[in-house]
Parts: structure tokens; C-alpha cells; sequence
């Protein structure tokens, strides 16, 4: 087996045409569910009546989930490093994990307390407006960068698809505005009922491409024959402190994924407790059919393009593609199902995480710190006009992002995971108090972001974030500790002075 | 229609007043020690640190053998957390009647 030299991807005009066929497809889906709405209040456009099924849940949680980065990010990452990337398919299982250890009680109290956002349980809990106010900027930065990423992978794969006739530019705008405008005329509904077609055409693709990709290299065997001379270190057992770094994945992951926003918004939005619990259990054997092809399709790419280097080798997906399409008209129409799936991995990340950001910003900064007194469909208006902003903001960003704020626009889950001990405590530790909390998060902030800027995104193998986190626990347990030693004499106090 | 606002924080809230929001759940896996000790076990598979440096083995299905294990422990995993939802998450409102 011989590398081989691969041509652009070129689509032509039946493809463009599917393709545009789909995306329209999103604004009459957007368009049902604004038909759909029942009220103007926010329960109805953040969280589609409360009322999703076991299906639809199911499908917006895997199409939220499983993002651009997992198609291009994880094949490039498979392709560098090769089997050690196994690990992708761990962190992934490792989130459903997480929430087994807070989903339970959350789904409760927020069907007994109709909470609508993540900083309502923070509200509800601590009672601290700092603590809100806090938690949600900190969701905020991490999603607005987290749909930043989306929006910049979507111009890259414009510019590829067309072999850069439409600019970036271009196509991070237009994709935009489709996203943006379904997202606003039906909220949830039409996000998760978007998310169901994009989940439906992610699978297919993700079926595709077990198919055609491993044969490239003469199946998964050859390949890793092939790698066993070419480059051993990829079909080797990783070394201990790759393992521990095996660690810190699923210690960011399994904590930081399960509390992204808008992934607690669907447990928020489902229509009953069994819809949830049915959904988690299917996705919990969903890395095996998503993050596992990604890694077979990354290896073989090593085997069959192996000269690819620096921003390339994130094309390495794109490049095989090409590939196959070259090879027989059956296999340039199975790549276009390929990149449809690539744009619904990517917007239907991305219009959760604005839906999420809008939602945040509406109850919890606009209703909570500026309009107190506001009706629900004033919020509901300030939340679509939101989203537009937002978008408007991201896509600026995106087009011409300076060089130097990229490593602070790439911080999602080093920030993020610094509110982990507000649920994974906050719901089971019932002393634990707002005080406590707030200087454990700032503390786990500082850490994560003092270590991340100054360059140290690993320590000992361990991601700055889950430092961060050890660090934003332990002043949590010690924090606890010190106000209940702090209350027991009073509590004596007063029992002895009543006797 | 405007929104109530929230009420006492639940840490000023008696002990009892705390467990009255969580009656309804009848069964939590987090309370289950013996479900982690299982996770712990199979985790420790699934995390390839015990095989010898530099090692691939043969081929399983057409993956090295490390690779082949860490798989298998995933399978389990997966299956394990598919069974402890089903069998330790017990709650009263199942079926979508919510609490007013």
C-alpha cells in the first residue's frame, strides 16, 4: 500500500443543489415549530413546553453532543497520534457518567421549580446573585467560544467545498443567518426538531464512512500492519503519562461536557423523567458509533496520505473524501452525504449553544439584574433579538479574529468546568454555602487561566482545567469544614442558654 | 405573566425541608457505593496502563489487542451504565406528570 496524492474536493451543481435543498429544509422546520408554539412564554420558546419525547430528545442530545471538532478535530488528532486517540471514544461515554452523578436530582427540582436555565438551579440553591451573575458569564464565555469554533469550521468548509471560490467569509455569514433564523422563529422546538434531521443525516454519514474510508487503506487490518512499520509509535500502548493524561480527558470531559448548558437545558425540556433516563442510556453507546469511525478514518488516513502537516492534517477528513469521490460517481453522492453530515455536526452544535447563550442572557443578566418587573414574551422578544447580536458578534469575530486572542477564545472547558462543584456538590451537600462556592470557583478560575495563558495547558498530564477544579474542590471540602466547625459551638451556644 | 421570584435559598433551608424536594426520587445511582467501585474496575481496564511499554500485540478484529481491551471495556461500560440508569434511577414522576 502506497501513499497516494489526493485532488480538492469539487462539488458540482447537483450536489449544491441537495445541499441547498437541506439547508432550506432547516427554515421550514424552523417554521413548524414557530406554528407549533403554544404561548409567548419563555418555558415555550427555551424549552419547547417542557414537552420532548423520548426520540427527539434523544437525537438533539446526540447531534448537540457530537460537534464539528468530532469530524474534523478527532480525525486530525487520530491521524497524528493514532490508537492513543482511543481515548476520544472513553471521554465521550465518560460524560453520560457524569451526569449519573447529578442528573437524577437536577431533573427533579427542575420539574418541581420550572427552571428554565442552568443559573436558575444556581439561583434556587445558593441564593446568590453573585453566584448567578458569576456562573452564567462563565457559561456564556465558554459556549460564545464553543459556537465560535462552529462558525469558523463552517467557513472552512465552504471555502473547502467550493476549492476556495466562496470565501470563509462567506460562507460563516450565510450558514449564520440560516442557523439564526430557524433558531428565532420556533426556539426549542425548531432547534431540537432541526437537531433530529441533522442527528438522522450525522448517523448515515457516520455509517458512510466505516464504509468507504478503512477500505482506502485496504481495510483496518492492512492499515495497522501498514502503521506497524511506517510509524510503530501509533499502534503502541500509550505510555504511563499518556495514561494519565487518558485521565485528566475523562475527568474535563465527564465533568465539563455534562454541565454544558444547553445539554442541561434537553434534560430541562423533556417530557418526562423515562424520556430522559431512555435517552442517556442510548447515547452512552454512542461514542462506539461516532468517536470510534472518526478514529479508524484518522489512522487510515495515516497510512494513506501520510505526508499532511501543520493546519493540514485537520483536512485530513476532507482529503480522504476527495479520494473517494474520485473513485466511482456512487462515491462522489456518498460524499456529499458526508459533508451534509459535517454541516448538521456543526450547526446543530452551534444553534444549541446560541439558544443556551440567549436563553442566559434573557433570564438571567436582562430579567434578573436590568428588567425585574418584565413580562415573559418581553423576555421572549429580548431573547430572539439576542441571538441575532450574539450571532452578529461571533461572526465578526470569527472573520477576522486577532492572532493574539485565539488562545482565550480557545478556553471552553478549562472555564467552564469551574462550576461543576455549584451541581455535583450544590445538589448533595446541602451546607455547602454560596461564600464557599464563589471563592472555590474564582480560585479554580484563576488557576485554570493563570496556568492556560502562561502556557502551561498540561501539568504532570494533567489538563490546567482539572486543576483548576482540584483546586476550586478542595477549597470547596475545606470551606464546608471550616463554616460547620464555625456553627457547631453556636448551635451549642443556644441549645445550652434555652436549657 | 410575570415570574415569581425565588424563594429562600435551599442551603438556609432544615434538613428536612431539603429531603422533601428529593422524596419523589425514590432511587439515586450516586448513592449506590458498589455502582463506582464497578465503574472504578472497569475504568482501570478501559485505561491501558497496565501493558508492557511499547507494546501492540496481535491483531483483534483487525485492531492491536490494547486497543481491542480498552474496546471491549467501553462495551461493558456502556452496557453497565445502561442497566444502573434502569435498575437505580427510580423516580415517582416517570412518566411526565409534573409537579405543580
Amino acid at each position: 500500500m502506497t501513499a497516494v496524492e489526493s485532488a480538492p474536493i469539487l462539488f458540482g451543481p447537483g450536489a449544491f443543489i441537495f445541499i441547498g435543498l437541506y439547508l432550506l429544509s432547516m427554515i421550514g422546520l424552523g417554521l413548524l415549530g414557530r406554528k407549533r408554539r403554544v404561548d409567548d412564554s419563555l418555558a415555550d420558546f427555551y424549552l419547547g413546553g417542557r414537552s420532548i419525547g423520548l426520540s427527539v430528545l434523544f437525537l438533539t442530545l446526540y447531534a448537540t453532543q457530537y460537534s464539528g471538532n468530532t469530524l474534523f478535530g478527532y480525525t486530525g488528532k487520530a491521524y497524528h497520534i493514532g490508537f492513543e486517540w482511543t481515548v476520544s471514544i472513553l471521554f465521550m461515554f465518560s460524560i453520560i457518567v457524569g451526569y449519573l452523578l447529578f442528573a437524577p436530582r437536577l431533573v427533579r427540582l427542575a420539574r418541581l421549580r420550572q427552571f428554565i436555565t442552568p443559573g436558575d438551579f444556581i439561583t434556587f440553591r445558593f441564593g446568590s446573585r453573585f453566584l448567578t451573575l458569576l456562573s452564567t458569564m462563565v457559561m456564556i464565555y465558554a459556549l460564545g467560544n464553543y459556537t465560535l469554533a462552529q462558525l469558523k469550521a463552517m467557513g472552512a468548509a465552504v471555502e473547502g467545498l467550493t476549492d476556495g471560490a466562496v470565501p470563509s467569509a462567506y460562507g460563516i455569514v450565510a450558514l449564520a443567518i440560516i442557523m439564526v433564523l430557524y433558531e428565532t422563529l420556533g426556539g426549542m422546538r425548531s432547534v431540537a426538531w432541526t437537531d433530529v434531521q441533522q442527528g438522522l443525516v450525522l448517523l448515515v454519514g457516520f455509517v458512510i464512512l466505516l464504509w468507504i474510508i478503512p477500505d482506502l487503506g485496504g481495510g483496518i487490518e492492512a492499515v495497522v500492519e501498514q502503521l506497524s512499520i511506517s510509524d510503530p509509535a501509533k499502534v503502541q500502548v500509550p505510555t504511563l503519562e499518556a495514561c494519565g493524561t487518558w485521565l485528566s480527558y475523562i475527568l474535563l470531559l465527564g465533568f465539563g461536557a455534562a454541565i454544558y448548558p444547553q445539554a442541561i437545558q434537553r434534560l430541562y425540556a423533556a417530557g418526562s423523567v423515562r424520556a430522559v433516563k431512555r435517552s442517556l442510556s442510548l447515547m452512552a453507546f454512542m461514542p462506539l458509533m461516532t468517536t470510534f469511525i472518526v478514529l479508524l478514518c484518522g489512522v487510515t488516513g495515516a497510512v494513506v496520505l501520510p505526508d499532511l502537516a501543520g493546519s493540514e492534517i485537520d483536512q485530513v477528513l476532507p482529503r480522504l473524501c476527495a479520494l473517494v469521490m474520485a473513485q466511482s460517481e456512487f462515491g462522489y453522492w456518498l460524499v456529499v452525504v458526508v459533508f451534509a453530515a459535517a454541516l448538521a455536526a456543526l450547526m446543530s452544535t452551534a444553534d444549541s449553544a446560541l439558544l443556551s447563550i440567549s436563553s442566559m442572557f434573557t433570564k438571567d443578566i436582562y430579567h434578573a439584574h436590568l428588567r425585574p418587573n418584565c413580562s415573559e414574551s418581553e423576555l421572549t422578544r429580548v431573547g430572539k433579538l439576542c441571538s441575532w447580536a450574539i450571532v452578529g458578534i461571533l461572526v465578526i469575530i470569527a472573520i477576522g479574529t486577532d492572532k493574539t486572542l485565539i488562545r482565550l477564545l480557545e478556553l471552553k472547558f478549562e472555564v467552564l468546568i469551574q462550576i461543576v462543584p455549584c451541581f455535583f456538590l450544590g445538589l448533595y451537600w446541602r451546607r455547602l454555602s454560596a461564600r464557599v462556592v464563589t471563592i472555590g470557583m474564582i480560585a479554580g478560575l484563576v488557576c485554570a487561566l493563570s496556568l492556560s495563558v502562561a502556557g502551561y495547558t498540561k501539568v504532570a498530564g494533567f489538563h490546567a482545567g482539572v486543576v483548576g477544579l482540584a483546586l476550586n474542590t478542595m477549597v470547596c471540602c475545606v470551606g464546608l469544614a471550616w463554616e460547620t466547625c464555625r456553627e457547631q459551638p453556636a448551635a451549642d451556644q443556644v441549645h445550652g442558654s434555652l436549657a | 405573566m410575570s415570574i415569581d421570584k425565588h424563594e429562600l435559598p435551599s442551603s438556609a433551608r432544615s434538613p428536612q425541608d431539603w429531603d422533601e424536594l428529593f422524596v419523589g426520587l425514590q432511587q439515586e445511582p450516586r448513592k449506590k457505593g458498589w455502582v463506582w467501585l464497578v465503574y472504578l474496575m472497569l475504568f482501570a481496564i478501559a485505561i491501558p496502563w497496565y501493558w508492557p511499554p511499547l507494546y501492540r500485540g496481535s491483531l483483534v478484529a483487525g485492531l492491536p489487542m490494547w486497543v481491542a481491551v480498552t474496546l471491549g471495556a467501553i462495551v461493558l461500560l456502556a452496557a453497565w451504565t445502561a442497566f444502573v440508569i434502569t435498575r437505580y434511577w427510580k423516580d415517582l414522576d416517570e412518566d411526565g406528570v409534573q409537579s405543580p
